[in-house]
Formats: structure tokens, C-alpha cells, sequence
């Protein structure tokens, strides 16, 4: 790896832009994310951009129990998104189903299933902060190695 | 159903002004909307499906969980039609404690409804300020109830834990401070010349109309129609409670209406926190069955469930009825319609704040 | 015609919300009074009305019961607004053409619940079940 090439993939790694999609959770997530937009955890000083364009996107947030709506979608979203790419589930959702998978209802956890999962943030729902903390240490290795592996 | 069309433009379910999924088709003539399509089915959990057989210890947590936005009025809401069955009583501390936690939900609903919507009409520095100032209340809803969004703070008879003397203590001096911001916001969105270009005259939802769909909550107060669940509940009664109604019926009058009623809602903690009765928190109380039809006032507006229990406290048939159904219905079918422009779909669509998760449950 | 890129059948998502209990109780109600079979009318409503309106059924109905028709008992009886503005399962002018029809057979003197059925019938063939 030449001094260009670590200089690039660390640059890179300290501008992400994340991308997420609600799969049928209860919100409770959905509103954790959108508090680290707050001034008070303020993600975008850690030059983390949250724009809800998968296309633009380094990071997916995945939030809640996959439900059959998605069943085509979540894939074809995931597939959108630009290499270099790492998809991080928020909440207890995504991992087990949480109480909503038992018998009778619609969920199909977990989302491991569906699309490759980079790093997992368990808790109903997790704290802003757990969720900042997640997303800086996967942006590392997103990049980790990057421009050898495609000059 | 097929129809043909001049332009037809599906928003979502993945949309940077949406926080949760939710399809709109729209069929637009021009830049006029003539029309729109609703697909749902993102969210679709079968929540109602799972409650039933269980005990109600499981199924006050799984009421939580319709809607993380706001749990605490789907707990209370759920445990009163529960009381109600069984002729639990309250005691009256609780009975305050319980409102000072749901008005406090309240604001902070109110106040991430009025961020998405300064986010999305692009204001996004007051959309900021707000989200700050959410942060706030959130530490206060978390001081009192001991977790930040699914809290199940209101129990069979009473509430988990009575308020920390140092919170009762901190709790009027930190709405002191939150009013104050929050009037100066609410000055920056009443003077705004930006924003009432935006959202003046936008998105008119008539009274006629919203009578029809049974529209509720702040979206029908801001047609003039004065429908607040609150009234009909004693302890609100007790406490004076009158609804606020505005009669522009658009965007602006539905956005300033929140702001209205977050100082109502300081304004009703202030007063619970004057009044607060000594005694116990939890008097307790075994449920029994029956079959009752319950509603309580949501941040979204009235929010009903139909419950039928078994003499074991078991639920055997459970239907909710939130009140984003009929906001979203109204909102897509009658607000949308003869918007000059595209761009006001999104605004007037989360002006209507709508919860894709109570809708489909 | 309209296609989307990325298009997926709904019916059975929309045929999950017209089984919950409110729901399945209002469409048997409905195809009670229309004398038609529940299935058919579910079929109807799956094809015409987009999935927030089916959410919102009982809500209206709620709502057609407590306001629709206040004026007229023959309105009423037939359900005149109540299945065209609250419920939109038929459009408006269908609904004013069969009311008209029925309106003129009650003051040619048939009686009201002959004509009510006739209606019904009416309303049946505008449903094309």
C-alpha cells in the first residue's frame, strides 16, 4: 500500500454518508437515529452525513423485523448502494425479531438473512450514542484496505 | 385499480423527507396533484395478531411497541381500558403522575412533528434548534420514568415508581427554561415570510372533509373542529383542560397548533406539579374480563382500543384504532389533491404528522 | 397505462387488513344489507380502494352512521352518501343517478322498502357483483 493510497482511504473514511431503512420496527429506532442528528450527539461532526439516498451511500442503517412488504425491495436496496458498503442493524429487531416474532405474525427475523450485516447494535431501542459509537467503527474498516483491493 | 394518467410519480418508500416507508402515487397533471395512491405494507407486523391469547403482562409491553413515537399514551391508553374492564381504581397521585409523563410524550412528539416539518419545507436551523430542545424533554421523560422511548411507566392500579424528589425539584426551573426557547421558536415560525410562503394556504383540508374521514388530533383542531379525548378524562377535567382549535385548515395552522399546544402541555405539568397529592403510587388490582371500547387523546389524536378479555386477564379479541389512519387517509386523498406543486406533497404529507407504524401496526 | 418499475401484488397484504376484527365485521354488515357474498364484496374493495381507505373503513363508517343523510329517510335507508362521500365505494354520480331513480319510484307511490330494494339491486349491478 503506497502513502497515496493510505491517505486516500483514510480521508474516505472520515466522510460517510449513511443511508436507512425502516423494515417494519415499532419506531422507537427510527427516532434513536434521528436524535444523533441533534445538536447535542451532533453526527455530522465526526463528518458522518446522514442523507437518505442509498445511492449516495457508504453506511445502511437497517432498523426493525423485515416484513414481507420488503421482500424484493430490501435486497434491490441493498444492491444500489456503491461499493465500498456496510449495513449495520439498530435495535433488537433486526437480530431476533424481538417480541414481534412469535407465532402469527408477519416477521421474518433476522435480517442476517437477507443481506450481508457489517455490525450489530442490540437494545430496544439502543441509545444515540451506541448508535454514533457503531457506525464510527465500522467507517474504518469499510475503507480498511479499499484502494489496493481497486486502484 | 388502473386508471390512466398524465405524469405518475411514486414517492417512497425510501424518501429523504420520510422517516418511515410508506409509497405515494401520485397522479399529478403538470405540477397539479390530481390524485394519489396509497401503498402501505412496509410496516405490517401483525401486532394485534400476536396479542391475542396472551396474558396482559405481555401485551402492555407488545401496546408499547405499536409506536415508539409515542408508547406512553398507547401504555395508558391500554392499562386504563384494562382498569376500566375491572374496576381498578387510581389512586390520585398516580393518577397526576400518569398525565405529567403523557404530556411530557406529548411535547416531545410535538416537537420531532415540528422538526420533519422545518426539515422538510428546508428550515432546517429551527429544525435543529427544535430537535436540541427535544433532547431536553426527552432527559426529563427519562429522569421521571427511567428509559428514554419504552418506558412502561403505567401500570394496573398506579405507575411503576413515583417521581424522584430531586426531578420534582428540577422539573419546573428546566420547563422554565424549555418555554422560554420554545417561544422564541415558535416566534421564528409565526414571523417567518419564508414559511408562511410554504405552508400558508397549503394543504387545505376543509371541515366538511376532515368530519367525513373522522380525522382527528391536531390535524382536525386545525380545521376548527374541537375533538380532544383529554376532555372526556377525569383527571384532565380536574385539571381545567380546554382544547386549542385554529380555523386556517392548512399546513401552517397544523404546525403552529403543535406549538400551541406544547405550551398548553407546560403549562398542565406545571399545574399537575402544584397540585401533586401525597400518598401511594400503586394500589394494585387483579384484571378480570370483559369487553370495552377505550380512547385516549394521542399526540396524533385519538387513539381507541377494542378490547375483550378473558377472567384470567387474558386478551381475547384486541383491535386498535390509531389515529394515523385516519390523518394519512385524509392527508392523501384530500390534502394532496390541488397542490400546485410536487414539492408540497412532502411538506403537507408530515405536516399531517403521520405515523407509519400505529397505521399499520 | 401506468407501470412501476418495481411493482408488488398487494392482495393478500390488503386482504390481511380487511380480516381484523373490525373490518370483517363492517364488510359482513355492508354485504348483509346489499345481499351480496362477503368474498365478492372483499374482492370489490381489494380491486377499487387503495390500502389506507380499507384501513380506514370503520372509521368512516363510524362517521357515515352518526352523520350521513340527516335530512332525507330515504337517503338514508339507501345509504346515499354513506357508501358514496363516507365509505367511496361507488363515485358520486353513480350514486345520485340510482337515488334519483329510486327517489322518483316512491313518489310515483311504490312503497319505500320495494324501492329501497330495487335500489339495492342497483347498487348491486354498479358494484357488478
Amino acid at each position: 500500500m503506497n502513502i497515496l493510497q493510505r491517505i486516500k482511504n483514510t480521508v474516505r473514511s472520515r466522510s460517510i454518508h449513511v443511508a436507512y431503512v425502516d423494515v417494519g420496527s415499532c419506531n422507537g429506532c427510527d427516532i434513536e437515529v434521528l436524535a444523533c442528528l441533534a445538536p447535542r450527539y451532533d453526527i455530522e461532526q465526526y463528518g458522518i452525513y446522514v442523507h437518505n439516498n442509498p445511492r449516495e451511500a457508504d453506511v445502511l442503517l437497517v432498523i426493525g423485523a423485515y416484513t414481507p412488504g420488503w421482500e424484493e425491495k430490501l435486497a434491490m436496496v441493498w444492491e444500489k448502494i456503491p461499493a465500498p458498503k456496510a449495513a449495520i442493524t439498530i435495535g433488537n429487531c433486526p437480530i431476533s425479531g424481538c417480541l414481534f416474532d412469535r407465532k402469527g405474525s408477519f416477521v421474518d427475523p433476522p435480517v442476517k438473512k437477507h443481506i450481508p450485516i457489517a455490525a450489530e447494535v442490540p437494545g430496544c431501542p439502543p441509545r444515540p450514542t451506541e448508535i454514533l459509537q457503531a457506525i464510527m467503527s465500522v467507517r474504518d474498516s469499510v475503507f480498511a484496505n479499499w484502494e489496493e483491493e481497486h486502484p | 385499480m388502473k386508471r390512466i394518467v398524465d405524469v405518475n410519480i411514486p414517492l417512497g418508500p425510501i424518501h429523504p423527507c420520510f422517516k418511515e416507508p410508506i409509497r405515494l402515487k401520485c397522479e399529478a397533471k403538470g405540477e397539479r396533484i390530481t390524485g394519489a395512491e396509497v401503498e402501505l405494507g412496509y410496516m405490517k407486523k401483525g401486532i394485534e395478531r400476536i396479542m391475542k391469547g396472551r396474558p396482559w403482562q405481555e401485551v402492555m409491553f407488545l401496546a408499547e411497541r405499536v409506536c415508539g413515537i409515542c408508547s406512553v399514551i398507547h401504555n395508558m391508553v391500554f392499562i386504563e381500558a384494562m382498569e376500566q374492564i375491572s374496576d381498578i381504581s387510581v389512586p390520585p397521585r398516580a393518577a397526576y403522575l400518569r398525565v405529567i409523563a403523557n404530556e411530557l410524550d406529548r411535547m416531545q412528539s410535538h416537537m420531532l412533528a415540528n422538526f420533519s416539518y422545518c426539515y422538510t419545507i428546508e428550515h432546517e436551523t429551527l429544525g435543529m434548534y427544535l430537535l436540541d430542545l427535544r433532547e431536553q424533554v426527552m432527559d426529563e421523560l427519562e429522569r421521571l420514568t427511567g428509559a428514554r422511548v419504552t418506558c412502561a411507566y403505567i401500570i394496573p392500579g398506579g405507575v411503576r415508581c413515583d417521581i424522584p424528589k430531586k426531578e420534582a425539584e428540577a422539573l419546573p426551573a428546566n420547563l422554565d427554561r424549555i418555554e422560554e426557547d420554545l417561544r422564541r421558536y415558535a416566534g421564528m415560525f409565526e414571523g417567518g415570510p419564508m414559511i408562511a410562503l410554504r405552508s400558508r394556504g397549503v394543504g387545505l383540508l376543509t371541515l366538511e372533509a376532515a368530519q367525513r374521514a373522522h380525522v382527528v388530533g391536531p390535524t382536525a383542531r386545525g380545521s376548527g373542529i374541537a375533538v380532544d379525548c383529554r376532555t372526556n378524562h377525569p383527571t384532565y377535567r380536574k385539571l381545567g383542560f380546554v382544547p386549542i382549535t385554529r380555523t386556517d385548515c392548512d399546513n401552517y395552522a397544523r404546525v403552529m397548533l403543535r406549538f400551541d399546544e406544547l405550551f398548553q402541555s407546560i403549562d398542565l405539568i406545571r399545574k399537575c406539579l402544584r397540585e401533586l397529592p401525597k400518598g401511594v403510587v400503586r394500589g394494585g388490582g387483579v384484571c378480570k374480563a370483559g369487553e370495552t371500547r377505550y380512547s385516549g387523546e394521542a399526540p396524533r389524536g385519538e387513539l381507541t382500543y377494542f378490547i375483550k378479555s378473558d377472567e384470567f386477564g387474558r386478551i381475547v379479541e384486541i383491535q386498535i384504532q390509531t389515529p394515523s389512519i385516519m390523518n394519512i387517509e385524509a392527508c392523501c386523498h384530500e390534502m394532496i389533491i390541488g397542490s400546485d406543486s410536487i414539492a408540497d406533497v412532502t411538506s403537507t404529507f408530515v405536516s399531517a404528522d403521520p405515523c407509519v407504524a400505529c397505521t399499520e401496526r | 397505462m401506468t407501470t412501476y418499475l418495481y411493482e408488488q401484488d398487494l392482495v393478500t397484504q390488503k386482504y390481511r387488513i380487511l380480516v381484523a376484527m373490525r373490518h370483517d365485521s363492517l364488510v359482513r354488515k355492508i354485504a348483509q344489507e346489499l345481499n351480496i357474498p362477503v368474498q365478492e364484496l372483499r374482492r370489490y374493495l381489494i380491486e377499487h380502494l387503495d390500502m389506507i381507505q380499507l384501513e380506514n373503513l370503520p372509521a368512516r363508517a363510524e362517521m357515515a352512521d352518526d352523520h350521513a343523510d340527516q335530512g332525507d329517510a330515504v337517503a338514508r335507508a339507501l345509504g346515499r352518501e354513506k357508501y358514496s362521500l363516507y365509505l367511496r365505494i361507488l363515485s358520486g354520480a353513480t350514486m345520485d343517478a340510482i337515488f334519483s331513480e329510486v327517489d322518483a319510484r316512491v313518489h310515483t307511490g311504490t312503497p319505500v322498502d320495494d324501492a329501497i330494494a330495487y335500489g339495492r339491486t342497483q347498487i348491486r349491478e354498479a358494484l357488478k357483483i
